[in-house]
């Protein structure tokens, strides 16, 4: 009776490159390719209206630490982005649940959701900064519009993956509808609710970004915008890096959760 | 007196939408002794799982009746339970609290549950892996943690659906043997429904062989052989006279 679990692992005693060989590669080429961008300037001629080089933004980064503008803008902007994202969980799941769940509701919102979802709604970000001004209030819209339709679509998948036998099984041991709901359709669920945060958590990052790009007066997107206008280039990469790394250890902190947290997932 | 368990006149047909109606069973009797370790053979879509799912209260004839004890069936209830033939184990708890969740159900404190569990895992032979997830256990471990759960809530009567079907041969050939061992322990009335007429023999005290849909009753087999059951009688002359005496009952009502 051998628990079959065969995912391939190195032995303890590997070294620490063989152990960790995906991470040094990527990490790897991400360090060339700040290399190269450096490298190729002291080729080409730089003109340091248009370009920057990492070094610049590096110094750049400095400036923005030390004076605590970065911090205060990625302070500002997190606001909307937490908001809007909480209101789309809050909206997003229960409907999610009502179209996987009631055949008749999916039939009739599929349609009208799908244009959404495919659509480009942040070409709707200057009417949304119209009807609800410049404030926290129209980001966190502009943030919910875009990050509320990856939690819909995922759940409602979710609910319709779940596996009749098990709602069978709790039935036949004499469970109620009730039991149903807790035992069974939520915990199939969950792993599909965090599988549609972290397309959300991307989305959102772009509505926060441009309704900054649009109306504020303060904000990480507000600041590349600004120092875009002002040619500030090495400070407004640096604000765009930021929102880069930002963006990776969301989504692969959630990844990394999902496995953590539901370890049936991955080895299905 | 009334036989333990008696299905009089059962009839059921599915209507699914857009479809053509399916009677998958008419006319249906049985009966099944307390204590009994009865099997059903059958050709494929004959009623007989939809049989057991009826016995479990799942599906409600469309007349007729299903008794035990005398009390009419409306509906689950915990003197039945059922091995599921693809384990039905919920991949997001443990061995432990797989086999817990009827006694959950039914609102059992929590210490008395571990306790029953435990008993079982050590039954069933899963001592070491109860906090094992199912995705981590091969196919024949996942159906002792199935027989487990069935098990867990001590009912009268258990309904086991094909429970050995998606093992491998030789896994399977140790569960039968398993299964006996537990039965014995148990003392539980069985209704195991299979495609394979030597399984249904090894382990049963009568096999019922079931008609081409709808499903009737075509005729039941008493298997004399002694108990405890070896395995070495799986190739005894007797043995395979029986074999060969269902085959050829069964073979007719087999649609290709």
């Amino acid at each position: 009776m051998a628990v079959e679990n065969l995912a391939v692992q190195p032995s303890p005693g590997a070294s620490f490159v063989s152990r960790h060989r995906s991470a040094l590669l990527g990490a790897l080429a991400v360090a060339l390719f700040f290399a190269a961008w450096q490298a190729i300037f002291l080729i080409v001629p730089l003109n340091p209206l248009f370009f920057t080089t990492p070094s610049l933004i590096a110094a750049g980064y400095v400036d923005l630490i030390e004076s605590g503008d970065l911090l205060h803008d990625l302070a500002v902007s997190a606001v909307p982005f937490g908001l809007g994202l909480l209101a789309a969980v809050i909206v997003g799941v229960p409907l999610g649940i009502l179209m996987g769940w009631r055949v008749r509701v999916g039939y009739a919102l599929d349609p009208l959701m799908t244009v959404f979802y495919a659509s480009p709604l942040v070409a709707l970000a200057p009417l949304l900064v119209i009807f609800f001004g410049v404030g926290v209030s129209g980001k966190t819209i502009i943030v919910f519009t875009l990050a509320v339709f990856p939690f819909i679509f995922n759940v409602a998948a979710g609910v319709r993956a779940v596996d009749r036998l098990l709602i069978n099984v709790v039935r036949s041991l004499g469970g109620r509808e009730r039991d149903i709901y807790l035992k069974i359709l939520f915990p199939s669920v969950l792993p599909y609710i965090v599988a549609g945060a972290r397309i959300a958590v991307g989305r959102a990052l772009i509505a926060v970004l441009v309704g900054e790009f649009f109306a504020a007066s303060e904000g990480i997107g507000y600041a590349i915008s600004r120092f875009g206008d002002i040619f500030a280039i090495d400070r407004m990469f640096a604000c765009i890096l930021t929102v880069m790394v930002i963006a990776v250890v969301l989504t692969e902190g959630i990844r990394r959760a999902e496995r953590a947290a539901f370890p049936w997932r991955a080895s299905q | 007196m009334a036989a333990y368990i008696q299905a009089r006149n059962v009839k059921l047909t599915f209507r699914p939408p857009n479809r053509a109606a399916v009677s998958a069973l008419d006319a249906f009797d049985m009966d099944v002794e307390d204590g009994e370790f009865l099997s059903i053979v059958g050709p494929s879509g004959c009623g007989k799982s939809t049989f057991l799912n009826v016995l479990l209260g799942l599906i409600k004839p469309d007349s007729g009746e299903v008794r035990i004890r005398g009390k009419k069936i409306s509906g689950p209830g915990s003197e039945r339970a059922m091995v599921f033939q693809e384990f039905g184990l919920l991949p997001w708890r443990t061995v432990q609290h797989n086999i817990e969740l009827g006694l959950e159900l039914k609102r059992t404190a929590a210490a008395k549950r571990r306790h029953v569990a435990e008993r079982l895992i050590s039954l069933v032979g899963l001592a070491g892996f109860e906090n094992h997830y199912p995705h981590e256990l091969s196919g024949g471990m996942k159906q002792r943690v199935g027989l487990a759960r069935a098990l867990a809530t001590d009912p009268d009567v258990l309904l086991m659906d094909e429970p050995f079907a998606a093992l491998d041969a030789q896994t399977r050939d140790l569960m039968q043997v398993e299964l006996l061992r537990i039965w014995r322990e148990a003392r539980k009335t069985v209704l195991f429904v299979t495609h394979q007429i030597d399984e249904a023999i090894y382990l049963s005290d009568r096999v019922l062989v079931m008609s081409k849909r709808p499903g009737r009753t075509k005729k039941i087999f008493d298997i004399k052989l002694p108990r405890p059951r070896e395995y070495e009688m799986r190739v005894t002359p007797e043995f395979n006279d029986l074999k060969l005496e269902i085959w050829n009952t069964l073979k007719d009502e087999i649609v290709i």
